[in-house]
């Protein structure tokens, strides 16, 4: 049984860097830079948010399957 | 559009005799009837998520959507859903699939035991999956009449009472099986299409190229457009987590591993659905068409242009499939708000398993007759408030549900107080009584997150008999799938 002592109930290492990655990734994606640098006609923000969507899925695939379930 | 028809009809005939073949197993199980027995594979989870998700505007909206306000303002909408499915991978996936109940009310009502907790959430529910499911009804109805030339009125009825015979008879069998076939249909019409169109430009970046030479708005994001961006990406990234047609499917999963990898798969295969429609078909469109009064028919314009009728008649029945893939998992979340979190307690201790079966089934038809109602003639208010159910909904359930699960001094003051302080900060910032300048979404998360910290602060503490419980759901069982 894991400690009851934290304030918070523990998350694998992975797992918090996925969140923190796809936070910061989507954050930075909003800063106005992305919104006037133009990539193949559309805007780095744009293809930003492409990415997000296809990334986001496949790097916390990534990280589970790493992962071995804790019992 | 005789072809078309006899096409749309058979799909229709498919989905109702599923439903009749399921209703053979789930009727008289509550545990069969809401989340199909337990037992749902990764990969056939993995479709039906992604039916669940893919709504009419999935298809028709996302590009008429991109064709008038641009492809990084459309992105920017449905990213914030794909982003909020590995969250709730994460945050929620494993650890509600192990308290194994059947809704997100059982879930918030053990952990904040309260009867504002058991009475407000249901209510939230109903209220924005009624707007929700009408708003579908309405896309069901419009997509009939323009491309098969029946009224609004038939189209909707004829649509409400397939859904809902499926739906009422089947339960939760029924909705994963056709949301499969629906599922299919929807990638299998959309992927092709984009192939097809890729294929003759020689390559999607020409076509993109092409389309911004001619219209550049096409490739911009408009500086008054960030504000609503953000508020949506931000809803939808937290909602996920937390709507309950989603975590009905979390249930359903055979086990917390299967559910995790399952939601992923979804997205993955959404996103290049979403994708596809957008970086090909839009510009294509926006090429052929450039002067379209309605942007929501550019989809249709495309397929007219470019194939026969065989191929329109099933992009009709993929259209038709988005629409009610979506429709009959909210019809099925909102009729478990009704009948298991509102009512079971009560007629759990009074009827017998034959009465619950009644119950469930007359409940799915009172809610789809009621919003075929709302639907033949929309209320100013509902209509409205659909874009904002949603948000509401996740500015009530998000904060307790993740606190509730990870925050160890999350007790029932705080659970309670965060629960009424963002569905409420929400509504007040929605109708503008409550404006500080931001998004009415960032205002009522961090209300409700300020009040869950509030309680858990100064309230008093809860037992370490809760913990210990809460504690275990966070403890992976073995699974043989990997």
């Amino acid at each position: 049984m894991m400690g009851l002592g934290k304030n918070f109930f523990p998350m694998a290492r992975g797992e918090k860097v996925v969140l923190a990655v796809l936070i910061l990734f989507a954050a930075a994606s909003f800063l106005p830079l992305t919104r006037s640098v133009e990539v193949a006609g559309m805007a780095l923000f744009g293809w930003l948010m492409a990415a997000l969507m296809v990334l986001s899925p496949i790097l916390t695939l990534w990280v589970f399957r790493r992962g071995r379930p804790r019992t | 559009m005789f072809v078309e028809r006899i096409l749309v009809l058979f799909y229709l005939a498919v989905c109702v005799g599923i439903g009749a073949y399921a209703s053979r197993k789930v009727l008289t199980s509550r545990d069969e009837y809401w989340v199909a027995g337990r037992r749902i594979g990764t990969s056939v989870n993995t479709m039906a998520i992604m039916a669940s998700l893919a709504s009419g505007g999935s298809i028709i909206g996302v590009m008429g959507l991109a064709y008038s306000k641009g492809i990084p303002t459309t992105l920017a909408l449905f990213a914030g859903a794909v982003i909020g499915f590995p969250f709730a991978s994460i945050l929620v996936a494993r650890q509600l699939r192990n308290f194994g109940r059947y809704t997100i009310t059982d879930f918030l009502t053990f952990r904040f035991p309260s009867p504002v907790v058991r009475v407000l959430v249901p209510i939230l529910i109903v209220v924005a999956f009624t707007a929700y499911i009408v708003a579908q009804l309405k896309a069901a109805g419009l997509t009939a009449n323009a491309l098969l030339g029946i009224p609004y009125d038939t189209a909707l009825v004829i649509s409400t009472l397939v859904f809902v015979s499926y739906v009422s008879i089947g339960g939760m069998i029924a909705i994963t099986w056709t949301d499969v076939v629906q599922g299919v249909l929807m990638l299998i019409v959309v992927i092709g299409t984009a192939i097809a169109v890729i294929w003759r430009a020689g390559s999607p970046f020409e076509l993109m190229r092409q389309a911004t030479e001619v219209a550049p708005e096409l490739g911009r994001l408009a500086s008054e457009d960030i504000g609503s961006s953000v508020g949506f990406f931000i809803i939808w990234a937290t909602a996920i987590p937390v709507i309950p047609h989603i975590v009905m499917r979390v249930y359903t999963a055979k086990d917390g591993r299967s559910a995790q990898l399952s939601l992923n798969l979804a997205m993955v295969a959404y996103s290049v659905m979403i994708l596809a429609a957008v970086l090909a078909i839009v510009p294509v469109g926006k090429l052929a068409f450039p002067d379209l009064a309605d942007a929501d028919l550019v989809f249709l314009r495309v397929i007219e242009s470019e194939f026969p009728a065989v191929i329109r008649g099933v992009v009709v029945a993929a259209v038709l499939a988005a629409v009610m893939s979506t429709t009959d998992a909210l019809l099925l979340a909102c009729s478990s708000a009704i009948a298991h979190d509102l009512l079971g307690g009560i007629l759990r201790r009074n009827a017998s398993e034959k009465t619950l079966a009644v119950v469930r089934v007359a409940t799915a038809w009172v809610v789809g007759i009621l919003a075929l109602y709302w639907a033949l003639s929309p209320p100013e208010l509902l209509s409205r408030f659909y874009t904002a159910g949603i948000g509401l909904l996740s500015a009530g359930l998000f904060v307790p549900t993740i606190a509730g699960l990870w925050w160890k001094r999350a007790n029932r003051a705080g659970g309670v107080a965060s629960l009424v302080v963002g569905a409420g900060s929400y509504a007040l910032a929605l109708t503008g009584i409550l404006d500080v300048g931001l998004p009415p979404i960032v205002v009522s998360l961090s209300a409700s997150a300020l009040a869950m910290a509030a309680g858990g602060l100064f309230g008093a503490a809860e037992t370490r008999e809760m913990c210990e419980e809460i504690a275990a759901l966070h403890v992976a069982e073995p699974s043989g799938e990997d």
